[in-house]
């Protein structure tokens, strides 16, 4: 795995902002790629997607790009309501294609008339399905919602579900007017004055009404008078007390109208199960039972096991059948692929996000459908400086690169071992970090000690880490070396964007020894003054370009090393922005003292505005710069490429 | 390209398609489209023959030894030399069709999705793509002369 680096959100975190250490497994969570983040300018803070608010902005179909208005979305089912449809069979968007000509006799190459001749069905282009067999075809190739509307609106379920509606709308509503009445009678029992006692004992969803006592003759009278009105048992609300089983004349039971408690007349349904689209019960099992015979043979209780491949696809798959059902309104009975529907396009939404805290708008798509830009785009990547790492000894070797032409792979232990760092040795990484902001900006790096506490429970803290120091509880495997000092990255400017590659060096920079020289061609700048001689200078300022700085640091694995590479590094920069607003002195830095902070916080509040501040902002971020490998690993490797090297390499073009 | 190869005529063949007659000779049909990177390959002995009107998309790969009409093999697919598609197949994009031992894909077979999963097509839309693969044919012999050389073929 090559060495990557990812920043830090504070909203898991505790409220002192510091991260958990990596080396626990659940810390990955918190840690973000870098264009994944949102940076909110109110707030000075980094937001990642889990702590946004999000809200929709828009509907659109992904297929025809069409904007639908958040009111048709809820009618049409969150689908295109146009002609956009889905293959079952592969998902994919289905095209309207007109039937082939009639061919004619003689041979002669046919004439494909450019509009085509009815019936039209849907086809689709990656696996060839049409909808033929599933009985969907249009006579005219525009407007195929209407024309599928009325097969839809005539689908049995909907018909099923309407008539449950239908059945029990008056048993609802006579329930909630039982309660309305009941709810009043224990507020004329109870006096008037507590008729709120009568409310929270309710368990319904009615709303309080008065409870005043000429309501509550009103509704008594009413309840003598219209003969529908019905008494159920007092045992149903518990909260209201032995008082109210009691009562006046209890009115007449209306024949046409079911309690929900104790229905008098049963529900019937249209369809039972098993009937609907597709085969009944039972001839589903035998069509089932018959596919796993060869033809011919008729077996009632033939083994299901053993179907052979060639009727493999007229079963349908768990995952077409769910899609079927997921996202349309009539799901398929039957097993069978020819019952497989196409359904329609479902429609996706545009987000907007805000910052949980000042309900900033970080983000905020265009409106159109079709446009992939953005009308406010506050994104980490335009305030926090990239930080790429790289190992420039490791990965060099690749196995897999053995012969051209032929893609033979390495065995996964040789590339997985490209990568890996061994116990022992002495890497050296780059860093290297650029600057988004127009002004430059003066980082200072340090390492997060991160190990687990020794039993004293001393806190972790944020000293850069020197290898000469022992964590009393646990030795870590590695050390890490990192400069101290800040070192200044220059501002970004569009025009460099169009540069050709210069080299453009500060007197100060040395690059490395030789064997830094062939691995550090990272890509997009060329080397820069490659001397062979000794002075290896691995940590600290290698590189100044542009708006890209590149700083080494070294890691150093112990002889007993195990597992992966991560540490926790904090990020400090200071920049000069020219806002009136005052100096914001952020405290989460490390504990040295930036000296260019403090004289500059000098010159601050003097008065009017557009003076020059010096703003800090400091974020963590986690380094993984890969796997230490494994004894064993290394050595049956090595044994490996003994053996490989002896044999010929057959060559063929 | 390379070896003992038999094109047939108004068989269009991309400057970048690479054919190697390596074992045996290869024969190519009427009609047939050879795009970009298509790769055809021929390590065994027999012929390997390609019949008419086929259409062999971008950086395809195929080294199956017979092939029949109408065949669609579409882009980065490799087909491997133990399969014989027969007539109208379609390969996917992407798609291996790498069977352990020989096979032979009938009719109308389409191949498709990164598992290479097996449909019949129904057939149905059949002429109005030979007539596209036709009216391809004609439009890549008349713009490729325009742009690059043709090199002639003796009869």
């Amino acid at each position: 795995m090559p060495p990557l680096i990812e920043y830090h959100c504070g909203c898991t975190s505790l409220p002192t902002g510091i991260p958990p250490p990596p080396h626990l497994a659940s810390s990955s969570f918190a840690f973000h790629p870098l264009h994944g983040l949102y940076f909110c300018e109110e707030c000075d803070a980094v937001r990642c997607n889990r702590c946004v608010t999000v809200e929709i902005s828009g509907y659109y179909c992904p297929n025809c790009l069409f904007e639908v208005p958040s009111a048709s979305v809820r009618a049409e089912k969150n689908r295109c309501a146009r002609n956009c449809f889905e293959c079952p069979v592969c998902t994919n968007t289905l095209q309207v294609v007109p039937s082939d000509p009639p061919e004619p006799h003689s041979g002669a190459p046919v004439t494909i008339s450019t509009v085509g001749e009815p019936p039209f069905f849907l086809y689709c282009n990656h696996c060839r399905w049409d909808s033929f067999d599933a009985g969907v075809t249009f006579e005219k190739p525009t407007g195929l919602a209407l024309q599928l509307q009325k097969t839809e609106d005539s689908a049995p379920e909907i018909l099923e579900v309407e008539k449950l509606k239908d059945y029990f709308e008056p048993a609802l509503k006579q329930a909630q007017i039982n309660q309305q009445y009941q709810q009043a009678l224990a507020a004329a029992a109870t006096g008037g004055t507590t008729g709120a006692a009568g409310g929270p004992g309710n368990v319904g969803h009615s709303p309080t009404t008065s409870l005043n006592p000429i309501h509550v003759a009103a509704s008594s009278a009413l309840s003598r008078e219209v003969p529908s009105f019905k008494y159920s048992g007092s045992s149903r609300r518990p909260g209201l007390g032995p008082s109210l089983a009691k009562r006046g004349p209890a009115p007449s039971l209306g024949s046409n109208v079911n309690d929900i408690d104790h229905p008098t007349k049963d529900y019937k349904p249209r369809i039972t199960a098993g009937t609907g689209e597709g085969l009944a019960h039972d001839a589903e099992i035998e069509w089932v039972s018959k596919l796993g015979l060869p033809a011919g043979e008729e077996n009632g209780g033939g083994a299901i096991s053993g179907i052979s491949f060639a009727h493999k696809n007229e079963i349908a798959s768990l995952e077409q059948r769910l899609h079927a059902t997921q996202y349309s309104w009539a799901p398929t009975h039957s097993l069978r692929t020819v019952d497989l529907k196409p359904t329609r396009v479902p429609l996706r939404s545009k987000k907007s996000k805000r910052c949980p805290k000042c309900t900033h708008i970080l983000i905020k798509p265009e409106l159109k459908a079709q446009s992939t830009k953005w009308k406010i785009k506050l994104v980490a990547a335009n305030y926090l400086p990239s930080i790429e790492v790289v190992i420039p000894t490791l990965g060099l070797t690749n196995p897999s690169v053995k012969r051209t032409g032929k893609e033979k792979d390495a065995t996964p232990e040789d590339a997985a071992l490209a990568n890996m760092m061994l116990p022992g040795k002495t890497y050296p990484f780059h860093l290297v970090f650029s600057n988004p902001l127009y002004d430059p900006i003066n980082v200072r790096l340090s390492v997060q000690r991160s190990f687990p506490p020794p039993p004293t429970g001393s806190t972790p803290n944020t000293a850069p880490l020197d290898p000469s120091a022992a964590v009393p509880s646990r030795r870590p495997p590695y050390a890490i070396s990192l400069p101290t000092s800040a070192f200044p990255i220059a501002a970004y400017a569009e025009a460099w964007e169009y540069e050709d590659e210069e080299d453009e060096e500060m007197p100060d920079d040395e690059e490395l020894g030789l064997n830094l020289g062939i691995g550090s061609r990272t890509p997009g700048k060329s080397g820069s003054g490659r001397d062979g001689k000794g002075k290896a200078k691995t940590v600290g300022i290698l590189e100044r370009r542009a708006n890209v700085t590149k700083v080494g640091g070294e890691v150093v694995i112990g002889k007993d090393g195990k597992g992966a590479v991560k540490f926790n590094m904090l990020v400090t920069y200071t920049y000069r922005s020219d806002d009136p607003a005052e100096d914001k002195a952020d405290t989460s830095t490390s504990g040295t003292p930036a000296s260019k902070l403090g004289s500059a916080r000098k010159d601050t509040n003097s008065g009017s505005g557009a003076t020059d501040n010096m703003k800090t902002f400091s974020f963590y971020t986690v380094v993984d710069l890969g796997m230490i490998a494994p004894k064993e690993m290394v050595a049956k490797v090595e044994k490996q490429e003994r053996r490989e090297s002896v044999q010929t390499v057959g060559v063929y073009n | 390209m390379r070896g003992d190869i038999t094109i047939g005529a108004g068989t269009v063949v991309h400057p970048k398609a690479a054919i190697f007659a390596l074992g045996g000779p290869i024969i190519i049909g009427n009609n047939c489209i050879l795009e970009e990177g298509t790769i055809l390959v021929n390590r065994r002995k027999e012929i390997m023959k390609v019949g008419n009107d086929n259409l062999f998309e971008i950086h395809c790969r195929v080294e199956a030894p017979y092939i029949g009409d109408f065949n669609t093999i579409s882009t980065k697919a490799r087909v491997h030399h133990t399969v014989r598609l027969s007539n109208h197949c379609v390969v996917g994009a992407g798609c291996l069709v790498t069977p352990t031992e020989d096979e032979v894909m009938p009719d109308y077979t389409v191949l498709y999705g990164p598992g290479c999963e097996r449909q019949t097509w129904s057939g149905r839309g059949k002429l109005q793509e030979q007539d596209l693969r036709r009216k391809h044919g004609e439009y890549l012999r008349e713009m490729l002369p325009k742009f690059n050389r043709i090199r002639r073929t003796d009869e």
